[in-house]
């Protein structure tokens, strides 16, 4: 028999009624994503459908929905900043729409020993399908969400390209296109979006690439078919549809720390006790909690402090933001 | 033909214009626009309805803010256009309305940032003292608020004509800090901003030409009101 102690972050019971709702929910897409899925194979364009669907998902026990109460799939992929897709949260929804995520190209480059080019739907497979976790989201303009992402672990994908001793560094970048996408024929940020993490941040246990949400593909607003997820960071690290992973030498400037330098750093951890210039970071809007839902108080790297406060031992978080 | 045609409905504006109770009814509806999204389940709108709301209602206060400052120059430029004129009636009514739409705009904020919970106002009020964004703000709606206790009658007489004057040109002050306040709003400039303030901008640079120019034959004086 397994015997598995509890972790710090699994919460208790709090949310039985959410839980057996979303299970419910949850068994009811599976069913209907790969019954489609199948379908769709033989039937109709991939693209329809969104890369990646037809692939199972399974629930990871340490990251399991009844821990957190997972926010509504309306609002989730409803309330969105995807500057490239319009700059108020309705707009990523509708203009995103036509976009095509799918064929879909990933490459692996830089300081690596195996540089590759990767089908999102043959990585997957290659990867060893799809997991689904529970995290906490915090945006940089104090609001949250919880999110049942699916997708899988971005330490397998950084052991895939096989770094060299001299990368330290992933340099993430997304799709440039401005003849189908809109938002990038004005300069509103200096596109393509880009995003870095440390090596050692990258393979920490809780670095995820998200395919998708609820347990369907990942809808084009959130950010298809390929989104970082790094829970214990701001939002805006979770750079969207990403076409390129470079391993690099040096740490690779993100694209809100060329905006604007003295409001978002490199490291973006979510912190309390560091506030925003314009805002404090002490406290969250619970996105889905109605008119007086009211605030949490936001915790240190999100509540993923356990998992992640090793790796900046000795750092100055105040001046590292 | 068509003169008699374009006179009638120009005249027609103006008669409209003048009326206080079409010009309350455009004041009040934008307060009311927010419950229609929220009626329709948008789910952007429902994701966080309170921001939606704080939102909208400091917008508003920048356009009313925005569009009473155009009244003046706008007689000063055409002194013989009626609409012009009409509009100079509701001045101290569409600048009082500015500075409801502001104290709403800081009640739903003060809301929003407590929750409800009425011992964390200090934490909030010291907070944004420490913040430029909102200490702009507050200080432009701090104007706002000593023009509206001074726009009534009884403290006209109780400064005097020209004290009051010189009080209330504070407006001027008020309007780009709104202006700073709206922008800095967003992480990124809002283009709004230009269509809100860009045409008071270029009415107040006409103006100040204009009046260089010197003395002009002496337009109709305009019907001091309010």
């Amino acid at each position: 028999m397994l015997i598995r102690s509890p972790k710090d972050w699994e919460l208790s019971e709090s949310a039985v009624t959410a839980e057996q709702i979303y299970r419910l929910r949850n068994r009811r897409d599976f069913l209907k994503t790969l019954g489609v899925g199948l379908a769709g194979a033989a039937l109709a364009p991939r693209g329809l459908l969104g890369a990646t669907a037809g692939f199972p998902s399974q629930e990871n026990p340490a990251y399991p929905a009844s821990a957190l109460k997972p926010t509504a799939y309306d609002f989730i992929t409803s309330y969105n900043n995807y500057y490239e897709f319009g700059t108020d949260k309705s707009e990523p929804k509708d203009q995103a729409k036509g976009f095509k995520t799918d064929p879909w190209t990933l490459e692996l480059a830089g300081l690596v020993n195996q540089p590759a080019k990767f089908d999102v739907n043959d990585l997957v497979k290659k990867l060893g399908g799809l997991e689904q976790r529970v995290y906490r989201h915090r945006c940089v303009e104090a609001w949250s969400m919880v999110v049942p992402w699916d997708g899988f672990p971005l330490a397998k994908l950084v052991a895939l390209a096989d770094p060299k001793p001299e990368a330290k560094f992933l340099k993430f970048s997304t799709f440039f296109d401005t003849k189908n996408v809109v938002g990038q024929r004005e300069a509103i940020l200096d596109w393509p979006y880009v995003e870095g993490l440390r090596l050692d941040e990258a393979t920490n246990e809780l670095a995820f690439i998200a395919t998708g949400i609820y347990g369907k593909p990942i809808p084009n607003q959130n950010g298809a078919p390929l989104r970082l997820v790094t829970p214990w960071k701001y939002g805006f690290k979770g750079i969207k549809a990403i076409v390129k992973i470079e391993f690099t030498a040096k740490a690779p400037r993100n694209t809100w720390n060329v905006m604007a330098p003295q409001e978002y750093g490199f490291y973006a951890n979510v912190n309390p006790n560091v506030d925003h210039p314009r805002w404090s970071q002490a406290s969250e809007r619970i996105i889905g909690a109605g008119f007086l839902g009211g605030r949490q108080a936001t915790l240190m790297f999100n509540g993923y402090e356990k998992q992640v406060a090793a790796l900046y031992k000795g750092l100055d978080l105040a001046r590292n933001y | 033909m068509s003169d008699p045609l374009t006179i009638s409905r120009v005249s027609f504006l103006e008669k409209l214009l003048r009326s206080k109770a079409f010009v309350v009814t455009l004041i009040v509806l934008p307060g009311l626009w927010p419950a229609w999204p929220l009626l329709r389940h948008d789910p952007t709108v429902l994701a966080d309805p309170l921001k939606y709301v704080l939102h909208h209602l400091g917008f508003t206060a920048c356009v009313l803010l925005a569009v009473v400052l155009t009244f003046t120059p706008l007689r000063v430029l055409f002194p013989k256009w009626g609409v012009a004129l009409a509009l100079n009636r509701h001045r101290r009514l569409v600048g009082v309305s500015a500075f409801v739409y502001a104290a709403l705009h800081l009640t739903t904020h003060l809301l929003y940032e407590t929750g409800g919970d009425v011992s964390a106002l200090g934490r909030v009020f010291k907070a944004a003292t420490t913040k430029p964004f909102q200490l702009i703000g507050l200080i432009a709606f701090t104007i706002l608020l000593v023009l509206a206790v001074t726009s009534v009658n009884a403290a006209v007489r109780w400064l005097g004509g020209k004290r009051w004057k010189n009080l209330h040109r504070l407006v001027y002050v008020a309007a780009p800090l709104a202006a700073y306040h709206q922008i800095t709003a967003r992480k990124i400039f809002p283009v709004q901003v230009w269509w809100i303030f860009g045409p008071l901008v270029v009415l107040e640079i006409a103006r100040v030409i204009r009046q260089r120019q010197g003395p002009r034959p002496p337009a109709k004086p305009a019907v001091a009101s309010s």
